[in-house]
């Protein structure tokens, strides 16, 4: 059997379609060997609007990335955002049950179990299980097994959304004859890839603002402590443009590119710039303040919509890696200055780290290499230890075993 | 005691995992069913590729039984080198090396043995022939020749008389490398027709009568047998009757009927007691094929005149003309 395999990470994503192919060797090492991009269609805040549409440009963006990789994908690992994916946290506690106070892994597993048992409502599927750290008579451990203590307690921070959407996006795949063996939360991917672990363990925001939806995740303690998913994003800023300049949603996506900043910078009036600046027929000057204060007025509205959604779970004293901002609207001039005046905290724009090459430097990758990054992290630090079997029968095979 | 958990288990509740996803043709997109037929038809051609090689090694287990070239590739035999003969006969290894013609570099898993068999077959004289390979070079050529009973006259394609012998079993072959005083001793067969029969000629009927009465006779009474000339079966088929005609006795008469050892010594008997008769006549003609009789003519005799039977009574008496061992 061969030790690599051909795996494709995909984002379906409201402005673009990314797929990145990578050959895992061994199950642990990357080597990414194709992309593929195309522009979305049939895709609105993160769902799957028009079927038809979503295949035609996930399916030529799957085709472009097998072309240039020069391999037959085998398995897709898929991104999966949007405003219909909800989370909650739940936990539970056990007394422990050895005589002399010791943690057994029957005690862990009876925890754990627990703590996962909660119903979902109906029509809906889990889509993450996201375990925060042990505590034992209140002390957190990350590995109670053998430690003495009384009580232990877990939680589980649970994401979940509509199966009829999360299957939409799957049969996108689906539909290219292609099996998704993976489904990865798009702010998980992403902070997977532009944190370290020594920010996790600081604390540390991490804001994707994409097009259609803007994706969050707040590490602590280095464990995922919530994560969220807003159906606000960079198209609102154009909506916004458009409407308030009145001009064309093409226009206004072009002036948010052009001029746009998440802070005020202009502050004389007559400062104009051209709308198309082609000197076209049509073409007419907008007051540029006008521009920078309806976007920034929209990006602080939209962070100070993540920092609500965050509810008690932020604290600043506890993000001491302060916010870091990604995706497409991230390229706004000034955002850091919005985010640092909304979170209080200092923020940057992410960096991929040095090991990915410069054609995918770009923030359109981050969530797709984040897939894979999340993948094989999660693949190697969640692997289940085989379980420790005792008994005749076993020692009989491990004597008949061949090594 | 409890029952430990299974870790691996799902969790409880609906998993993204649990959604069906294979999606129908028509919700394929063209891409899709292109990549679909792609993969059916690399699983069509590995399927055929698997068939292939097990329909091809099944080919060459077969081969490796029946192919003499493949397996002789296989086996990297040698060219051969040596012919060894083992004959209870008179054929040379240098006949069977001109019979055989085998080619120089001819290795000797290559040969054709059933051809190479039914070359010496050819020849009449060889009754039997086996060839075995005696690797690593060796080609080992058992023979049983026939034995001749008789000779005859034919004429060959020049019209030419040449003489042929007969064996037992009636075959008619041309003899080789035979002792020639051996020859000479073979009596001539007359009364037969020598029927053409692709290079060669049918077998003679009733030779086998002819061979059971000439070798009691050499067995039994060899001064006799040195004295006859030639064995005619032309009243074999009509009377069962075998003529010989002796150097001294023109005609004597056998029938196959009878038990040969009786009427040689019927007709020891009666040249016995003919010799011992004061005018000792010669015998114009014996005929033993009477049962408790044998009329004897002598020469002289009038035709018409009544033969003179003599009844012998055994055991008969060893003649002076006998040694101890002829009768």
């Amino acid at each position: 059997m061969s030790s690599s395999r051909i795996v494709a990470a995909v984002e379906i994503g409201t402005g673009k379609i990314a797929v990145l192919v990578g050959e895992i060797t061994r199950g642990r090492s990357l080597n990414i060997i194709g992309v593929g991009v195309s522009p979305s269609r049939g895709v609105m805040k993160g769902e799957v609007v028009d079927y038809k549409a979503a295949c035609e440009a996930t399916h030529h963006a799957l085709e472009m990335a097998e072309k240039r990789a020069g391999a037959r994908i085998e398995e897709v690992w898929l991104a999966q955002t949007g405003g219909h994916l909800d989370a909650f946290y739940n936990e539970a506690s056990v007394n422990v049950k050895s005589a002399d106070n010791t943690v057994t892994q029957l005690d862990i597993a009876s925890v754990c179990d627990l703590a996962k048992e909660k119903e979902l409502p109906a029509g809906r599927s889990r889509i993450h299980e996201i375990r925060r750290p042990f505590r034992l008579d209140g002390r957190a451990v990350p590995a109670p097994e053998h430690l003495s203590g009384r009580r232990l307690e877990v939680g589980y921070w649970i994401v979940h959304g509509p199966e009829s959407k999360i299957s939409d996006n799957i049969h996108v795949v689906g539909g290219y004859h292609l099996e998704v063996r993976e489904l990865v939360l798009a702010s998980l991917a992403t902070g997977s890839l532009l944190t370290s672990a020594e920010e996790r363990s600081q604390g540390v925001l991490v804001i994707d603002i994409g097009k259609g939806v803007t994706d969050y995740v707040l590490y602590r303690d280095g464990h995922v402590l919530v994560t969220g998913t807003l159906p606000v994003a960079g198209d609102h800023l154009t909506n916004d443009l458009s409407i308030g300049l009145r001009v064309t949603t093409a226009q206004a996506e072009m002036l948010k590119l052009r001029h746009a900043r998440a802070t005020t910078l202009s502050r004389d009036k007559s400062d104009k710039v051209w709308l198309n600046g082609d000197a076209s027929f049509g073409d007419r000057q907008l007051p540029k303040m006008a521009i920078e204060t309806i976007a920034a007025a929209r990006t602080l509205e939209l962070l100070e919509v993540v920092r609500a959604k965050l509810g008690p779970a932020f604290v600043a004293e506890h993000c001491g890696a302060g916010v870091i901002l990604a995706g497409g609207t991230a390229k706004l001039p000034g955002i850091e200055e919005a985010a640092t005046r909304v979170f209080g905290l200092p923020a940057r724009r992410g960096e991929p780290p040095g090991w990915v090459k410069e054609e995918l430097q770009d923030p359109m990758f981050s969530t797709v290499l984040g897939v894979f990054q999340f993948g094989l992290r999660t693949a190697h630090e969640h692997a289940v230890p085989p379980r420790r079997k005792t008994g005749l029968l076993s020692n009989l095979t491990k004597i008949f075993a061949v090594s | 005691m409890n029952p430990a958990p299974d870790l691996t288990a799902p969790p409880p509740g609906r998993s993204w995992r649990n959604i069906r996803q294979e999606v129908s043709a028509p919700a394929m997109s063209p891409r899709g069913r292109r990549r679909r037929l792609a993969a059916w038809a690399k699983v069509g051609a590995l399927a055929v590729v698997i068939a292939g090689s097990g329909w091809g090694l099944y080919e060459f287990a077969r081969s490796w039984s029946t192919d003499r070239a493949a397996l002789a590739t296989a086996l990297h035999s040698e060219r051969v080198r040596d012919t060894v003969l083992i004959t209870d006969g008179v054929l040379t290894r240098d006949w069977v090396a001109g019979k055989l013609t085998l080619p120089k570099e001819a290795s000797l898993m290559t040969l054709d043995l059933p051809a190479l068999r039914d070359r010496l077959l050819t020849s009449g004289q060889v009754r039997v022939a086996v060839l075995t390979r005696n690797f690593p070079d060796t080609l080992v050529v058992t023979l049983q020749e026939r034995t001749p009973v008789a000779r005859v006259q034919a004429a060959d394609a020049d019209g030419a008389a040449k003489q042929l012998l007969v064996a037992k079993d009636g075959t008619v072959y041309d003899g080789l490398n035979y002792d020639k005083t051996m020859l000479a001793g073979l009596p001539w067969l007359d009364g037969i027709r020598l029927v053409k029969s692709g290079g060669g000629f049918e077998p003679v009927d009733g030779m086998a009568d002819v061979s059971a009465l000439l070798s009691t006779a050499q067995l039994q009474a060899p001064h006799l047998y040195r004295e006859w000339l030639i064995v005619s079966l032309a009243r074999l088929a009509e009377r069962d009757e075998i003529v010989v005609k002796a150097q001294d006795i023109p005609e004597i008469v056998f029938s196959r009927k009878r038990d040969f050892f009786k009427q040689v010594a019927q007709l020891d008997y009666v040249i016995d007691a003919a010799h011992g008769l004061e005018a000792a006549p010669l015998l114009q003609s014996v005929n033993l094929t009477l049962e408790g009789q044998v009329p004897v003519k002598l020469q002289g005799t009038p035709a018409g005149l009544a033969v003179t039977p003599i009844t012998p009574s055994f055991p008969l008496k060893p003649s002076q003309r006998k040694t101890k061992r002829e009768f």
